[in-house]
């Protein structure tokens, strides 16, 4: 069954009739300029309005522009020489980024954006001289993508130092960089970013016109644009990446995908991204390919631990006592016999208080989250067996799922593992294996409809391409993986020109 | 939306549907793990069930409870009304017969077990010398749970392929085959030990004769591949060449573990019948006793011919034994079958047949490593 989206990704733009005040021209008078500005932007308290006699005019929005430049290569130049005409002004300044305008709307946009407006009385036209300066923190080590071995740098709030980093990466004309405004009360400028001669044509228009498409007032974080221009926005698994890591970032693109960065968000998106690479970890390209391999099939088995191993416990005992291997068949009944609620029960209730712990561990500032992990895992953990409401083995199960849940390198992938936990256990106490069945062709039927900027989300399983097995549960060695993934559909297919296998003898 | 109300439907259905379901929650059931048949007064059965309680107040017991009933299913009623908790038969891991009840006839109880979902094919299967009743009641001084002793027991002897291998699935297809007759190992109490004491020979339903337990080693090689068994044999004086000897002994014993063997059987004549029957064992010999040459190659091939003699002589004993109470365990009528043509073999035709088979049995013992081993 298709679910219809609440939410139409396609909601017409409103046709703009016109409206008169943006055909509203600059005044020629100074006090009339500074009374319509004042009046567009309802007289912030951060408005600066400063007169450079005998006839210029200087208005910008304190803290968005930068001081130093503002007093030394503009007021500095400008006092106390008379000019007359724009062109002398324009001249007189040393300042690169200068726009001519005679809109009023445009003036007011401008300098909300960092722009200082020089007036000269007489003149129904202004200057926009670009001298913004952006808030923004020190680059630091990803929090959240943390590797071993591998470079230890993030992106930040900043859309400029986010495409430096990407740009010092990949250094190359090729890089495409396109710029749009989402938003239109934040008006949030987005890059998109792609490989011009790798990045398929068609998913790089199908991105953009997603982006334009998009008629919302505010955008404030990549996560939420993520799900707005998903292609199937009401399944719980993600369908684009999330990563703060520029290394992952640019092995993406350089691999035929197409990005996203998002002004003020440290979160880039990358699509299309299939179901097997949310776990992969770029620390897997710098490792040994059999080392790789093994943290892959580790990540993967992980994964069905996590989401059937208590499912399993509790169909198993609930049902089909007879699939106990005899030895297990005392230990464990004798541990289940003091608990007096049925098996279904005992499990809900241990996985919720793991799920409050790790709620409770996010939430708390650092050093108190980690106490409250010790008190929460040992205390409660021991208290419940003790007091008869748990048994012993079902809270290593549980142990076990949730340490599991969090090998996946992608926290939005963890969360989904951890949530679809809970359906599959009620339908294993409902049903037995039956259930779990039940909950295994539901969840795989899912997620081979999925698609992922129209690629297909199970590739390379479905449909089959063998060859891109290479890279997908397992990493075999570099020379074997010249190919780009076919997910991609990129233009230039070849990373590399591959060796021969049998190289002949010189 | 109609979609939408039939997932409505069934996600509903699921919730409702669910008090149907009957549950078997570990801790709330009695698991069987043994039973033994008897046979009753008044053509009644006896059974008697090992069943494993988990209680919270002592921890977990095993209890045998003996009923008598017309059916097996009205004695688990029975033993249910004596039990706090539901009996089931899901972890059953051993069936014994009674003797009694073995020389009547097993199919009812071989049917039964089969027909029951529940019940595993892979269960193992023995005649108890006796009743199984006062075996199992018994109480054992070192034996803590007797149904998991038993089942060890016999598992352990399989693997190790002392004993031949006696599964419910195995017991059934040698049933219902015709030209194959089933046997089963033969279980004792001695003293405080249970014990493996030998090999009970089937006649279709009917429990016929007995081998004793050494035996066992000639009845498997026979029928089947041997891959990791020990045996030891004793040569008698008559068999040994006196020039092996270091010095005059009137036997030697010797035990080797077949490390590899094969079977291979032919028909030579199909009217009278006339089976060859080529064996070939590759082995190591573990001990000798007492010593003999083994650094000459002359005398280790003497001892080969010796103990392929010796090994031929005890399978055309076993053999001539199993043709005296027609039982063929060996499954030569499977053989007859699948090569002549229109035989048209019923069990009765093929128990007069294999009475007077004539079987060539030619032994091949190829010892490959003497000396130090384990």
């Amino acid at each position: 069954m298709k679910f219809k989206l609440p939410f139409n990704k396609k909601q017409p733009q409103p046709i703009n009739e016109a409206p008169k005040e943006s055909l509203v021209r600059v005044a020629s008078a100074s006090d009339h300029f500074i009374q319509s500005i004042q009046n567009a932007t309802n007289n912030p308290a951060d408005l600066i309005i400063k007169l450079v006699p005998p006839n210029l005019t200087l208005i910008y929005i304190d803290n968005l522009v930068d001081i130093e430049t503002l007093n030394n290569d503009i007021i500095a130049n400008l006092q106390n020489k008379p000019h007359e005409t724009l062109e002398e002004i324009e001249i007189a300044m040393s300042i690169p980024e200068i726009q001519h305008s005679n809109l009023l709307k445009e003036t007011v946009e401008s300098m909300v954006n960092g722009s200082v407006l020089i007036h000269v009385e007489g003149y129904s036209q202004v200057l926009l001289a670009n001298i913004a300066t952006r808030e923004s923190r020190a680059l630091s080590a990803p929090e959240n993508e943390s590797q071993v071995i591998g470079t230890q740098v993030g992106f930040n709030e900043s859309l400029s130092t986010n495409i430096s980093l990407i740009r010092r990466y990949i250094v190359s004309p090729e890089l495409c960089n396109e710029k749009f405004k989402i938003g239109t009360r934040t008006n949030t400028s987005i890059s998109l970013l792609y490989m011009n001669g790798i990045a398929n044509d068609q998913m790089v228009n199908t991105l953009r016109q997603r982006i334009t498409d998009l008629y919302i007032d505010e955008l404030l974080d990549s996560a939420v644009l993520a799900e707005m221009i998903d292609d199937n926005s009401l399944s719980v698994f993600p369908q684009m990446l999330l990563t703060e890591r520029p290394d992952r970032f640019c092995d993406a693109i350089l691999d035929g995908k197409v990005g996203i960065l998002v002004d003020g968000s440290s979160m880039a998106i990358i699509a299309p991204q299939s179901f097997t690479e949310f776990f992969q970890s770029q620390e897997d390209q710098n490792l040994r390919w059999q080392i790789a391999t093994f943290l892959r099939l580790l990540r993967l088995t992980a994964f069905f631990l996590s989401v059937y191993l208590t499912p399993f416990y509790v169909a198993a005992v609930t049902f089909h006592y007879e699939v106990i291997p005899q030895a297990f068949l005392v230990p464990l009944s004798e541990s289940r016999a003091l608990v007096p609620f049925p098996p279904i029960f005992e499990a809900l209730l241990l996985e919720f208080i793991i799920e409050l712990l790790r709620e409770a561990g996010a939430r708390l500032p650092t050093k108190i989250g980690q106490t409250i992990g010790i008190v929460g895992g040992i205390v409660i953990g021991t208290a419940a067996v003790q007091a008869g409401i748990t048994s012993n083995i079902l809270l290593i199960i549980i142990a076990l799922s949730a340490l599991a849940s969090f090998t996946s390198p992608s926290y939005m992938m963890g969360n989904v593992i951890r949530l679809i936990r809970f359906p599959i256990i009620i339908l294993a106490g409902f049903w037995g294996f039956y259930g779990i069945m039940l909950a295994f062709c539901f969840i795989l039927i899912h997620l081979l409809r999925q698609t992922s900027l129209g690629a297909p989300y199970m590739s390379p399983f479905y449909p089959p391409r063998m060859k891109e097995m290479r890279d997908s549960i397992v990493r075999m060695p570099i020379p074997l993986t010249a190919k780009r993934p076919a997910l991609t559909r990129p233009k230039d297919k070849n990373k590399f020109k591959p060796q021969p296998v049998k190289p002949k003898k010189s | 939306m109609n979609k939408l109300k039939v997932t409505l439907v069934v996600l509903l259905s699921l919730f409702f549907l669910y008090g149907c379901v009957q549950t078997n929650i570990l801790d709330k059931v009695g698991l069987t793990t043994l039973v033994g048949y008897d046979k009753g007064s008044e053509h009644k059965i006896e059974t008697t069930a090992v069943i494993r309680e988990v209680n919270p107040e002592f921890q977990s017991k095993v209890e045998v409870i003996t009923t008598e009933n017309d059916t097996s299913k009205g004695n688990r009623m029975e033993a249910n009304r004596r039990l706090s908790k539901k009996i089931m038969v899901g972890q059953m891991r051993v069936v014994l017969l009674g003797e009694e009840l073995a020389k009547e006839d097993i199919r009812y109880y071989l049917d039964t077990n089969l027909e029951n979902a529940d019940v595993s094919n892979s269960i193992y299967m023995a005649v108890v010398e006796g009743r199984t009743a006062p075996f199992l009641t018994y109480e054992y001084k070192d034996i803590d749970d007797i149904g998991q002793h038993i089942y060890k027991l016999i598992e352990q002897n399989v693997r190790q392929e002392f004993m031949i291998n006696a599964t419910l699935h195995q017991i059934a297809h040698d049933y219902y085959s015709i030209g194959k007759d089933l046997a089963m190992p033969i279980i004792k109490r001695d003293q405080e030990f249970v014990e493996l004491s030998g090999v009970a020979l089937f006649k279709g339903g009917k429990m016929v004769s007995k081998l004793p337990a050494k035996d066992s080693f000639y009845v498997k090689i026979v029928r089947d591949t041997f891959k990791v068994g020990l045996y030891e044999t004793i040569l008698d004086n008559d068999d040994i060449p006196s020039k092996i000897l270091q010095k005059p002994t009137d036997k030697i014993t010797i035990a080797f573990d077949a490390i590899h063997s094969n079977r291979e059987l032919t028909l030579v004549d199909a009217k009278k019948p006339e089976f060859d029957l080529d064996i070939n064992i590759r082995s190591r010999v573990l001990e000798v006793f007492p010593d003999i040459n083994q650094g000459d190659r002359k005398s280790v091939a003497e001892l080969e011919k010796a103990i392929e003699k010796k090994i031929s002589k005890e399978i055309a004993r076993v053999i001539a034994h199993s043709q005296e109470v027609e039982s063929d365990i060996f499954g030569f009528g499977e053989k007859y079958r699948s090569i002549v043509r229109h035989s048209n073999l019923t069990r009765e035709k093929w128990h007069k047949l294999y009475k007077d088979m004539k079987v060539n049995v030619n032994v091949k013992f190829v010892i490959l490593r003497d000396g130090v081993f384990e």
